[in-house]
């Protein structure tokens, strides 16, 4: 497989920020803000040199599940580590290996991060991409939240 | 007014409400964020079924019918919310012989499991504040999580014997990324991922009097002489504290590494005071395990279908249950589990019905059936949380929900009980018609029988 060749072997933790608990507690989930305190991957300089620059990278876990995030170089990673705040985003990759206690592999799992060109899906997209409800009729025309 | 948002549950808040806008003061931005909420553009305030705005009790009938036709119905019980509420969650799950579980399984369910295991040595938070002289934040990054934590209870603060604050306390922190806290710190452990085990044996073998193995530098990536400087630290201490958060419970080793932090708590307990506290996340998450372990007697993962409860980690909690598909309804209180949950977890709550009780648009509305408005606990409904070290607080409420249709997500749930309640009535009483309409069949008499077989074989040949 090609696209597993040119990826890149690394361990993903993921974890809460208080800019993305603020925008989950205030009620934000369906907005840009969450996207920007979400959807974004924080990659040591060294591996994002590796990486070739990405503006954006694919993360994908050992059973193919793959997500679009924003890049970010920073130095508080060590080598061979990514983090990706909690939400929506990083739990496309986790997975529900729970050495029978109930908790998902949340920290510490092995992953392939590779430069990808696609675009980072806000919160609904995301949610409209990767889970479909079984017969929901008009879901769209019905959609009214507030009222 | 007391926070529910985070496990410290600050009950210094005070809030100016006017129509249109809300201030909060000694809030966290976290805190501030919630209180906000009270004045959202975005919050639900009518029910919701597919996506539709329904009337109150259409929601509710809609709902119960939901949880009364599933067979193996599972109620999630999520954190923000208060204990008098998941008293009525769990009372249904146990009416319904579903399966119950909360906050708790995807956050310290391990920690948890290890003091059962090996028990924990705690204190409350004003112990810490007022004596702690080493603050070692194992896996945790407080700044992040709980905001307030390091000003309020930990190392910024000055005690009553503990009065020069920061400088009459030492801080370690044990993580692999160099987080926001770890630069506060006179220590810090950059691990490599998943040795957490490892890292607390060397301490502890240190302290025992022997020297780690020669592997242990390239399989932790911690140098001898950090190591040693930690260990020393803890034999110093007077007053010590070991904050755990998710970095021990949700990496590889899970309850066993909780297990080994709880015996490094009773070894330090040799030379000094050592405790050890979960970095709780929810307000009120510890209240679940304290709501379910008093009415049932086990912490989280609890399973009714037999009709006396059963507890079993791994089968009956949330993600394995949602993973091996055979839930086929989940009720979900105050948690937002399409957004946390792994993605086949969420897969299968995509097949299913799913009802929930939501404040604000965002993904677990996205997927759920039957959305009731949720009240914002602690402000527009009072009652108990347990902050995260198990001290119990009576949140008062100063405003009302802006819907008359509930008053409280105890509430709520009482309705939806009520609701559920009259449908098994009606259901054991249509089954009790059914069974008087059909004809009354009496046994036969043997000569009967005889006669009627003679017929028979006498047909067919």
């Amino acid at each position: 497989m090609m696209q597993e060749e040119s990826g890149l072997d690394i361990i993903l933790n993921t974890g809460s920020t208080a800019f993305q608990g603020a925008v989950i507690k205030g009620g934000r989930k369906f907005t840009d803000e969450y996207t920007q305190e979400a959807a974004y991957c924080d990659i040591n300089p060294e591996d994002f040199e590796e990486l070739g620059k990405p503006w954006v990278v694919k993360v994908t876990n050992e059973y193919g599940d793959s997500v679009i995030l924003r890049a970010k170089k920073t130095d508080r990673q060590q080598r061979g580590e990514i983090w990706i705040p909690r939400g929506p985003w990083a739990n496309i990759v986790v997975t529900p290996v729970t050495e029978s206690t109930g908790s998902p592999r949340y920290k510490n799992l092995q992953v392939q991060i590779e430069k990808a060109s696609g675009p980072v899906l806000g919160p609904e997209e995301l949610m409209k991409k990767y889970y479909t409800k079984r017969a929901r009729p008009k879901w769209e025309e019905n959609r009214k939240w507030t009222a | 007014m007391t926070c529910p948002v985070c496990g410290i549950a600050c009950d210094d808040i005070e809030v100016e409400l006017d129509d249109v806008s809300v201030v909060t003061r000694n809030a966290c931005i976290m805190g501030d964020a919630k209180f906000k909420e009270l004045r959202s553009s975005h919050r639900i305030t009518k029910p919701l079924i597919e996506g539709k705005a329904a009337p109150w009790s259409e929601a509710v009938d809609k709902a119960a019918e939901f949880l009364v036709n599933a067979k193996r119905p599972f109620f999630f019980v999520g954190s923000e919310t208060t204990t008098e509420a998941m008293a009525v969650a769990i009372e249904i799950a146990e009416m319904l012989g579903g399966l119950v579980d909360g906050n708790a399984t995807i956050c310290h369910g391990p920690t948890v499991m290890a003091m059962q295991d090996v028990g924990q040595s705690g204190c409350t938070l004003g112990e810490t504040r007022n004596r702690a002289d080493l603050d070692i934040y194992w896996g945790a990054n407080p700044e992040d999580s709980h905001p307030r934590h390091l000003s309020r209870h930990s190392i910024f603060v000055r005690g009553f014997f503990a009065e020069q604050g920061r400088y009459g306390r030492k801080v370690v922190v044990v993580d692999p990324r160099r987080s926001t806290t770890a630069e506060h710190a006179d220590l810090h452990l950059q691990l490599k991922p998943g040795t957490d085990f490892e890292v607390l044996s060397a301490i502890m073998t240190i302290l025992n009097g022997f020297e780690p193995h020669e592997s242990f530098t390239e399989i932790t990536g911690i140098s001898r002489e950090d190591i040693h400087k930690a260990a020393e630290m803890v034999k110093e201490a007077r007053f010590g504290v070991i904050w755990v958060g998710l970095g021990i419970a949700s990496t590889r080793g899970k309850h066993y590494n909780a297990s080994m932090a709880m015996r490094l708590t009773q070894l330090g307990n040799k030379t000094g005071k050592f405790v050890i506290l979960a970095n709780r996340g929810h307000c009120n998450v510890t209240g679940f395990n304290q709501v379910l372990n008093w009415s049932h007697g086990f912490p989280y993962a609890v399973d009714f279908s037999t009709g006396a409860p059963r507890y079993q980690p791994g089968e009956y909690s949330c993600v394995d249950a949602l993973r091996r598909g055979e839930v086929d309804a989940l009720f979900c209180m105050c948690a937002d589990l399409a957004a946390h949950l792994p993605k086949i977890a969420v897969e299968r709550m995509c097949e299913i019905p799913v009802v929930s009780i939501e404040t604000a648009e965002g993904p677990q509305a996205f997927i759920s059936d039957v959305v009731l408005p949720g009240v914002l606990d602690a402000m527009e409904c009072e009652g108990t949380f347990y902050r995260m070290d198990n001290v119990p607080i009576y949140a008062r409420s100063f405003c009302d929900p802006p819907f008359d249709f509930t008053k409280s997500n105890e509430d709520t749930c009482t309705q939806l009980r009520d609701a559920i309640i009259q449908k098994l009535e009606a259901r054991e009483k249509a089954k009790e018609e059914a069974t008087q309409a059909k004809p009354q069949t009496t046994p036969l008499t043997d000569d009967e029988f005889g006669q009627r077989l003679d017929k028979l074989v006498s047909r067919a040949v």
